[in-house]
């Protein structure tokens, strides 16, 4: 069996990569691009949600904020590893830039990243206070359960591996947070609140998904980086977070 | 940064007529970075003509071995799987980087699990230290290897897997596929594509026992069983990859260089190949890396970091001269061959060619 073909095909037609040694150059950057928007992602979030500790109301959601604190953290470790497999020094990125720095609250960002930052937007928006934690969390962890779709399925093997570990425990981050929810809920001025924060959170989330028509994604998609659209993952985002957010009355 | 530590070769073996089997040891300093796990691999690395080659092979001894080993097969044109197979002796040095890849599943000793390996010629070397590992350490799992290859006297490891199939009996068997020599059963003739692996289900493998697949072979190989398998249900994650490798980067040439001395301050004409298309533009030579100069020309070039760490942006020159200012990422055989981060690259001639696509 020496018959080979050419990586591109393989991977048109849903070959999988397995080491750095057979990425093809292209492939390679867009790779490593998706790679570093996550990390960059998990460690602003992760550094975000630390302050969100000490808003937390009781030991219960001292402990859910903190874990959520620790585990997006080692997300972006494992991430990143994969990531210094192509060279990148870990040392030096994990301090490239300071997670924990916010933009003022009623800044406008859109969808655009800042400088060699690759966080999404989203996460350049300071947290408020306990409610606001909950229901970004709540928004932004369903969002992250949908681009998880995605990204459990990308063509590098090593990564994929990565990110089927990760999704269960960032599933359960958004679990934690429609619990908080449910407990900010449980009374008029908690969802009057709560709706404030969601007025807020909402338009910011929904940017994360990206650019509508983004000329990338055909060539992401060819690669087997990516599956399905922006326009389709932000459509099951809106339905899942309706359906969730009813059910708190909101 | 992963560094390259020496081995020395303690056995060559020849396998069959054009493949080898090198034992290897570490220093005694190196011991600890060079424990692996089950089916990953080594990446080598030498000098030919004053190009630096890497290449990777997996590791294809089990966990109880007590050493390293590795197949190399002699690829037609290849220098280094030539080298290795005809001048390659006991006594010498190769250097090596500390085992890498994930193409295993963590043992457990208690769990009875059904494993069913794939492998396309040399591709069994890394699922042979899969096989060995969990036969030993899983002592109720069982594993089935479907092996693939042109004719008899090309089996590496046939021997072994004989044994194997002795000392563990009813816990491990073998499919011989062979391309071009017929066999009593005609299902094991030809190559494995998606009708032979249909007949493979309806016959001989029971897809819904099957904990774990590893396969590891050429590209359409590869495709036609994880087709296959994800037909009979397997998911993503019940799938394990190994590319062997047929296009390993290719030689890390290193590039003809133009020093046309120019007059600081000076513009450059930048070209700028991005997913095939090409652009030409004027770009400032201070203050302006190729990078910047790109996006500002509309191209979607990626970076990340900005700052010569994660080597997201890393691009080719191909023709003129650029500076890096800074650079953490690439190494200095990358650097040889006319890698540059973008985002940390200046020009310094008239003229520069940059591709991102090679």
């Amino acid at each position: 069996m020496s018959e080979t073909m050419n990586i591109e095909d393989y991977l048109a037609q849903g070959g999988v990569l397995s080491a750095p040694g057979n990425v093809p150059a292209r492939y390679r950057g867009e790779l490593l691009r998706l790679m570093a928007s996550f990390v960059d992602s998990e460690l602003a979030a992760s550094a975000g949600f630390a302050d969100a500790i000490n808003f937390a109301p009781g030991i219960k959601e001292r402990i859910a904020a903190s874990r959520i604190t620790l585990e997006k953290a080692d997300h972006a470790g494992r991430v990143l590893a994969v990531m210094g497999e192509f060279g990148t020094d870990m040392a030096r990125y994990e301090a490239q830039h300071d997670w924990a720095a916010r933009v003022a609250r009623n800044a406008d960002l859109g969808t655009a990243r800042i400088g060699g930052d690759m966080r999404l937007s989203v996460l350049h928006y300071p947290i408020t206070g306990w409610t606001d934690a909950v229901v970004l969390n709540v928004l932004q962890g369903l969002a992250t359960g949908v681009q998880m779709t995605e990204l459990t399925r990308v063509s590098y093997g090593p990564l994929a591996d990565v990110f089927r570990e990760i999704a269960p425990r960032e599933a359960r981050h958004a679990e934690l947070g429609l619990e908080g929810l449910a407990q900010i809920t449980a009374t008029a001025e908690g969802r009057e609140a709560a709706r404030a924060a969601l007025a807020y959170w909402r338009p910011r989330v929904e940017a994360g998904f990206g650019s509508l028509a983004s000329a990338r994604f055909d060539t992401l998609a060819r690669f087997g980086l990516r599956h399905q659209t922006n326009q389709a993952l932000l459509a099951r985002w809106q339905d899942v977070a309706n359906e969730k957010l009813a059910a708190f009355g909101l | 940064m992963a560094r390259f530590h020496p081995l020395k070769v303690t056995e060559v073996r020849r396998e069959t007529r054009d493949a080898v089997v090198l034992t290897l040891a570490p220093r005694d300093e190196d011991r600890a970075l060079f424990d692996f796990t089950q089916g990953q691999y080594l990446t080598f690395r030498r000098d030919f003509d004053g190009e630096e080659l890497r290449r990777s092979y997996s590791i294809c001894a089990g966990l109880d071995e007590g050493c390293l080993k590795v197949g190399i097969k002699r690829v037609d044109g290849g220098a280094f799987s030539t080298w290795a197979n005809e001048n390659l002796a006991p006594g010498d040095e190769i250097e090596a980087m500390p085992p890498m890849g994930r193409f295993f599943t963590p043992i457990e000793e208690a769990s009875a699990k059904q494993y069913l390996g794939f492998a396309g010629g040399s591709g069994i070397t890394p699922v042979l230290s899969i096989i060995k590992t969990v036969l030993a350490r899983e002592p109720r799992s069982q594993f089935t290897l479907v092996y693939a290859n042109r004719q008899i006297n090309t089996i590496m490891f046939r021997e072994e897997l004989d044994d194997l199939k002795n000392e563990y009996l009813g816990r491990f068997s073998v499919i011989h596929v062979l391309e071009q020599e017929g066999q009593e059963i005609d299902l094991f003739t030809g190559r494995i594509d998606a009708e032979k692996m249909t007949a493979l289900f309806q016959h001989w493998l029971d897809a819904d026992s099957i904990d774990t697949a590893f396969i590891c072979g050429p590209e359409p190989m590869m495709l036609a069983i994880a087709g296959s398998l994800k037909e009979h249900s397997l998911t993503d994650a019940q799938i394990k990859f190994e590319l062997f490798a047929s296009s390993q980067p290719g030689k890390a040439k290193t590039r003809a260089v133009s020093r046309d001395a120019i007059a600081p301050g000076a513009g450059t004409a930048a070209t700028v190949t991005l997913d095939g298309a090409t652009r030409s533009f004027e770009m400032a030579r201070q203050g302006e890396t190729i990078l910047d100069a790109a996006i500002a020309n509309n191209m979607d070039a990626p970076y990340s970091c900005k700052a010569g760490v994660c080597s997201t942006c890393r691009c080719k020159v191909v023709e003129g001269e650029v500076e890096m200012a800074i650079n953490h990422a690439l190494e200095d055989y990358e650097v040889r061959a006319g890698y540059v981060l973008s985002c940390q690259a200046y020009p310094v001639s008239h003229r520069v060619v940059v591709t991102y696509d090679e």
